[in-house]
């Protein structure tokens, strides 16, 4: 699963981020119901310029393939970084300009 | 070493202490509450999580969610605050285990945040939020699941 998009506009000041985790969220019940392993996304941080502006610890009980959506103060031609951790600890990182 | 000299090097050095503390630093909450997420109940999950303070009921942090929600898979959930907030927690009564995802917010922040999340049942999902001032505030929300996606 190396999937994310990202989505970050500028608007007077402030910079309103659409992310997207591709996973599927299966915790340990839902794993066993539908024989797969279990996988899901346990940490979310974004990073602005590397200072940290969203953070959310997360279980099984997000929904399939999360949505977040969450603005901050920055501006245009910033760097947005977001890093999500999983349950086997394996971590991703994709970065995006700020437009 | 005269005394002006002295001054200004003694607060430069206790600027650079004090410098340090702004820096950021990811919180990982599994690692310093794992109890929190293996909670069956809200009130047990609360209790691990922020202690056995008192929760003060408000009205300040704005939660959106649907009254129905046909499709229990995905449910929309927006949580926006001019509060001062340090960290928000939601927490639902459905799922085998309580806790569902845990908001660090960093200083200046515009709280504004939206997410779905799965619930398997209906359900009452419970937002407790802390304050910088160590206050913590709590609203909740029942929300109707049909299941079968068939509503009403």
């Amino acid at each position: 699963m190396a999937n994310m998009k990202i989505k970050a506009k500028e608007k007077d000041g402030v910079v309103g981020v659409k992310a997207m985790f591709t996973s599927l969220m299966a915790d340990k019940e839902e794993a066993e119901k539908k024989k797969i392993a279990s996988e899901f996304i346990t940490q979310i941080v974004a990073k602005n310029n590397g200072n940290v502006v969203f953070e959310v610890t997360t279980s099984g009980f997000m929904a399939e393939n999360p949505l977040f959506k969450f603005s901050y103060k920055g501006k245009a031609g910033d760097k947005l970084e977001i890093t999500t951790t999983d349950n086997g600890g394996k971590t991703e990182t994709e970065t995006e300009v700020v437009k | 070493m005269d005394r002006r000299k002295f001054l200004g090097v003694s607060i430069a050095a206790a600027a650079a202490l004090i410098a340090p503390v702004t820096e950021l630093k990811a919180v990982d909450f599994r690692a310093t509450s794992p109890k929190a997420f293996a909670a069956e109940h809200v009130p047990e999950a609360i209790k691990e999580m922020f202690g056995t303070a008192g929760l003060k009921e408000t009205d300040k942090i704005k939660f959106t969610a649907p009254k129905l929600a046909e499709n229990g898979g995905s449910i929309p959930l927006t949580i926006q605050s001019d509060l001062d907030l340090e960290s928000i927690a939601i927490f639902q009564d459905a799922n085998p285990r309580s806790t569902t995802a845990v908001f660090t917010i960093p200083k200046d922040a515009i709280i504004d945040y939206e997410f779905r999340i799965k619930l398997r049942k209906t359900a009452v999902v419970t937002i407790v939020a802390k304050g910088r001032d160590g206050v913590l505030y709590t609203t909740f929300k029942e929300i109707d699941v049909s299941i079968g996606g068939c509503g009403g």
